[in-house]
């Protein structure tokens, strides 16, 4: 833990603007609700903003900026279990695939619409979190992160065995054009907007997550679970729960990623890289923060992207030394340095090494 | 009070949503690929992950081909000399980051496309140039599942899949002395390599052989120990191996490892490829492939001569080594869209794609024409045979550098 | 009934290969908790100088083992001393990140450096096979890394329980503070270990290598099974890695025989999530290390 220097060159000499501002910024149990309207407020102008970029791109930018949207939809899910209680989830593609083929099972042989599949599919995937947690939330740490990796793993295995069912390795196509479709397809713009408007939902759990006992209840967990318990939480209703509402959100986006990409194979929507970059994407950007997740997720998928067209031999391997650079000098993620270096005033960056070193 | 914000926000939000939702900008202008004397194409290659080293194979394909075009002058389309320029992006071996690249290319105004390594991901970005009105030159991707969806603006210059096993077959059928009875099919469970088993099982059956197993092992596995278990009781004559690099080299060693010991192997994919012999050693001597081309392959065209000229052109331009059959088939994708932009007078994407439909060529790759559903099915496929740690092609007999050696497994 | 005897045989060669890879990744977790997702590009390295120097000098993969493992073992040192100490007080998936981040730089320059060529160490009697009554037959260089696999593994427990190092390594992975009031440097025993570890997985790509063919893109492979073993295995104890290969090796086997061929990972994969559901602590594991969040 930092000292918090207590002059006022931090804390202001109260009754001028200079110290309301600072005081704002630090955050006093007195302005936390103008914090809270304050921080919506932020979120609705960007989710304006993001509207209206829309008009601006060219189609294939809008591609691009669909992927962008989805992973900052994944990374904020994955924020509410892996982020605010300390459950890092590996797994947590698992149920991207199963809202995913399940989706693309549902208009494929029983010919429902888009949104019905999609609707059914997240109940899915909450379903089976919830089931998979029971017995897996007991486990701890790095034993809870394995196990979540191995049902992942287990379901693309199970999905490539059932190929009457879903096609198997040769990957199964939903139609979207003609008589058969279900639902015509909504072409790129309005993919463009379906994950907006996911990735919008996903911050928003997130955000009111951040704010209620519920989300109080969460953080106590990850910081002392016995204490928790002995406060009264029900720990085990508050994991299921978290559990089984993160792996919602996430199917909810996996089937829109079916319908998006029409032919599925099993390799890549069960894709352990995937849970990789949604962890660390919230953990550049702040895990347990509101705003980190999306930080974290525009800055790592667009830098990906950027590397990708850039460099075309080599992107990865400077992403991986970009990773290992941000992991080491802000470990605790953007949302966090910034807010205590606004409180504290230090922005060294090898204080953060010097902190966390052996 | 922050209930009521909260409401307040989002109905804000929904109104200014259902506003701004009016679409992105739409395509950046098309049909400008030619700007300055170029005739731009885009690849989507795999570059890294688990295709690499076939997509470095393709790359080198297409490579060539803009060498020898721009080195004779460029592709004369409509009365003007233009210069081939290629222009590679990095699918990672995935099919959505493929069709989001070809989205990409679009984006730029590119609309002719060189295809990507692998049924995959070239399923994957068909479906995309079939939305925006592009047209595909499939270097390799020969599943034909992918032709099965009506699409008519991919071409592919390669055999398609149902042939791979079913010539190889054919020329056991032919040409083995005693003809053997039985066959089994080791297979992976990707689309591809299933259709390849398919067709496979068909042919044999049709030709009087008895199919004594047909087991698949997962899709990259170096282990397929447990297939090979299950089939050495049932002592078959042939092992039929739909498989890729990996398994391929997999199925060989093993089978001496545990015992197996049919009169021939015969594989897709793996054989052709230098990796092969060279992983195997002595192992590999007697093992059959199936090739899209060979150097003694029939046929020649004004750009590369001969099969044996293209041979001789990449040994020169890549010190030395042996062109194989993804270099060529990568090539010959190039070729026929520098044909049918010089065919259609023009690069704009649906006269190119009209005289691809329309295109009936004899080139170094063979015979490039294509029904009506994009496939090359005048085209026909090589089995080649490893005769001292290379690959020779001995089927059909009139393009035969070699004898087939029967048996061909090492005792 | 031969064909059972068979696969189980090749099951318990194929199951010493995996505990060889995961002797070194459990060593690191057990130790320092901290999980290498980077293993697996170790192995390939290993792989890697065995097979250059095959190219080079045409030394004996199974020899090379000793060069790539001294190599990696000065390797793996500097990389824990210079960079994974950096991070090891953050909170615990700082450092899966910076493996992670680790891997990629690895892997890809693997990639630039050796092409995404695919390998294999071909000698002339790895491929032969020793004939067991009934019909089994035995690969004798399998059987050669299985020996390295039980060799490395003993010798590994003699070293932590019988050097003043080894249980020095011992006793900081029990307690790291309680270790520093002894007088032994953490930084040093971590790195020591790292290094270790990385040697481990060198002497197991060098192996490898000669077995089946390898590439760039194997090492994720090699990290997720080295996770599988290790788990089932069990941490804090030497051998845990070899028993939870061998279990996985003999698991896969059976089910190879049983089952379709493809559902052969999806066994794997099964057992283990059945395992950690029922006993997280693995086969042969301590429950301390099972419990524990932060060393």
């Amino acid at each position: 833990m930092t000292d918090v220097k207590t002059d006022e060159r931090t804390t202001g000499t109260p009754g001028t603007r200079a110290g309301a501002v600072r005081a704002l910024l630090r955050g006093t149990p007195e302005n936390a609700g103008l914090r809270q309207a304050i921080g919506w407020g932020i979120g609705l102008l960007v989710l304006i903003g993001a509207f209206g970029l829309q008009t601006q791109l060219y189609t294939g930018q809008v591609r691009t900026v669909s992927t962008v949207f989805m992973f900052v939809g994944l990374a904020a899910a994955w924020n509410l279990i892996g982020g605010y209680t300390g459950y890092a989830c590996f797994g947590q593609v698992g149920f991207f695939g199963l809202g995913a083929y399940s989706t693309a099972i549902l208009m494929v042989h029983a010919h429902v619409s888009f949104w019905l599949s999609m609707a059914v599919a997240t109940v899915i995937a909450a379903l089976f979190a919830a089931l998979v947690g029971w017995p897996l939330l007991r486990l701890k740490g790095h034993y809870f992160a394995v196990a979540t990796l191995g049902v992942a793993e287990a379901l693309r295995e199970v999905v490539i065995n059932l190929p009457k069912l879903t096609g198997g390795g040769a990957g199964i196509t939903i139609p979207t054009f003609g008589p058969d479709a279900p639902t015509p397809w909504l072409g790129n713009d309005g993919f463009y907007v379906l994950f907006l408007i996911l990735a919008a939902v996903a911050v928003a759990v997130g955000g009111v997550v951040a704010v209620s006992r519920g989300g109080y209840a969460l953080r106590g967990i990850h910081q002392d679970e016995d204490a928790a318990a002995a406060m009264g939480v029900n720990t085990t209703r508050a994991k299921t729960l978290t559990f089984a509402g993160s792996a919602a959100l996430t199917g909810a986006i996996g089937a829109a990623y079916a319908f998006q990409q029409t032919t599925l194979f099993p390799v890549r929507p069960f894709d352990v890289n995937i849970t990789v970059l949604m962890v660390v994407m919230v953990v550049l950007g702040g895990s347990g923060t509101v705003a980190g997740p999306v930080i974290g997720a525009v800055a790592v998928a667009y830098g990906q992207e950027w590397l990708r067209q850039h460099i075309t031999t080599g992107h990865a391997l400077v992403l991986g030394a970009v990773i290992i650079l941000a992991v080491v000098f802000m470990p605790q993620g953007f949302v966090n340095y910034a807010s205590d270096a606004a409180r504290t005033g230090r922005l060294s960056l090898l204080d953060n090494v010097r902190r966390y070193r052996l | 009070m922050r209930t009521r914000t909260l409401a307040g926000a989002v109905v804000a939000a929904l109104v200014l949503a259902g506003g701004s939702a009016c679409g992105s900008k739409g395509d950046a202008g098309g049909g400008s690929d030619t700007g300055n004397g170029k005739l731009i194409l885009g690849a989507s290659l795999s570059l890294t992950g688990s295709l690499a080293k076939e997509g470095a194979l393709t790359k080198e394909g297409y490579q060539l081909c803009q060498d020898v075009v721009n080195g004779k002058g460029g592709v004369p389309v409509g009365g003007k000399k233009l210069n081939l320029e290629i222009q590679y992006q990095d699918d990672t071996s995935k099919p959505d980051t493929a069709g989001q690249l070809v989205d990409q290319f679009n984006d730029k105004g590119i609309k002719l496309i060189l295809g990507p390594y692998g049924s995959a991901t070239t399923e994957a970005a068909a479906a995309v140039i079939e939305r925006n009105g592009q047209v595909m030159a499939d270097a390799a991707g020969a599943d034909d599942k992918i032709f099965q969806k009506g699409y008519r603006r991919t071409f592919a210059v390669l055999s398609p899949a149902n042939q791979y096993a079913a010539s190889m077959i054919q020329a056991i059928y032919d040409l083995a002395q005693p003809r053997p009875t039985t066959i089994a099919f080791v297979s992976a469970d990707d689309g591809f390599s299933k259709t390849v088993t398919k067709a496979g099982v068909k042919k044999a059956t049709d030709m009087g052989l008895t199919v004594v197993g047909e087991e698949y092992v997962p899709n990259g596995a170096t282990d397929v120990s447990s297939a090979l278990t299950k089939i050495k009781p049932k002592n078959p004559d042939v092992i039929i191996g739909s498989v890729h690099l990996a398994e391929g080299v997999a199925i060989v060693k093993q089978a001496k490892e545990l015992g197996v010991v049919p009169k021939i192997f015969a594989e897709t994919v793996a054989p052709p490829t230098p990796d092969f012999a060279q992983s195997l050693g002595a192992a590999a001597e007697g093992v059959l492939g199936s090739t899209q081309w060979t150097d003694k392959t029939a046929g020649s065209d004004k750009w590369f001569g001969s099969a044996k000229d293209y041979a001789a052109t990449f040994a020169k331009m890549f010190n030395g080594r042996e062109a194989e059959y993804h270099n060529a088939e990568a090539t010959a994708a190039c070729l026929a869209l520098a044909l049918a932009a010089e065919k259609a007078g023009s690069t704009d994407p649906n006269k190119v794609r009209d005289a691809l439909a329309a295109l009936d060529e004899q080139s170094f790759f063979g015979p490039l024409k294509f029904n009506d559903v994009g496939q090359n099915v005048t085209k026909k496929m090589g089995v080649i045979q490893i005769q001292g740690g290379k690959p020779v092609p001995v089927w059909p007999t009139d393009s035969a550098g070699a004898q087939m050696k029967y048996p061909g497994a090492a005792a | 009934m031969s064909q059972f005897l068979q696969a189980t045989v090749y099951g318990l060669l194929q199951g010493c290969i995996f505990g060889l890879v995961a002797v070194g990744f459990s060593l690191v977790w057990g130790v320092m908790n901290v999980v290498n997702l980077a293993h697996g590009a170790f192995v390939l390295m290993g792989a890697y100088m065995a097979f250059e120097l095959n190219q080079a000098v045409g030394l004996d993969p199974f020899l090379g083992v000793l060069p790539a493992a001294a190599a990696m073992f000065a390797i793996g040192y500097l990389i824990q001393r210079g960079l994974v100490n950096l991070v090891v007080n953050a909170p615990i998936f700082i450092t899966l990140l910076l493996t992670f981040g680790l891997e990629l730089l690895l892997v890809n320059g693997m990639l630039i450096v050796f092409t995404a060529d695919y390998r294999s160490i071909p000698t002339d009697y790895a491929a032969h096979s020793i004939t067991l009554p009934g019909e089994v037959h035995v690969p004798v260089g399998r059987l050669i890394a299985a020996a390295l696999a039980v060799a490395l593994t003993v010798g590994l427990s003699w070293f932590v329980r019988r050097t003043r190092t080894g249980m020095a390594i011992l006793a900081t992975g029990m307690d790291r503070g309680a270790a520093r009031l002894m007088g032994i440097s953490a930084r040093h025993v971590y790195a020591l270990t790292f290094g270790l570890a990385a040697a481990l997985a060198g002497a197991a790509g060098a192996a490898v290598g000669s077995v089946t063919t390898f590439s760039p893109a194997d090492a994720g492979r090699f990290t997720l099974f080295s996770f599988v073993a290790a788990v089932l295995g069990g941490l804090g104890n030497t051998y845990g890695a070899l028993l939870g290969g061998l279990v996985l090796g003999v698991f896969q086997a059976w089910g190879g025989q049983l089952l379709p061929g493809t559902l052969v990972n999806a066994v794997a994969f099964g057992a283990l999530v059945v395992i950690l559901a029922v006993r997280p602590q693995g086969l042969a594991g301590r429950a301390f290390y099972a419990s524990r969040v932060e060393v």
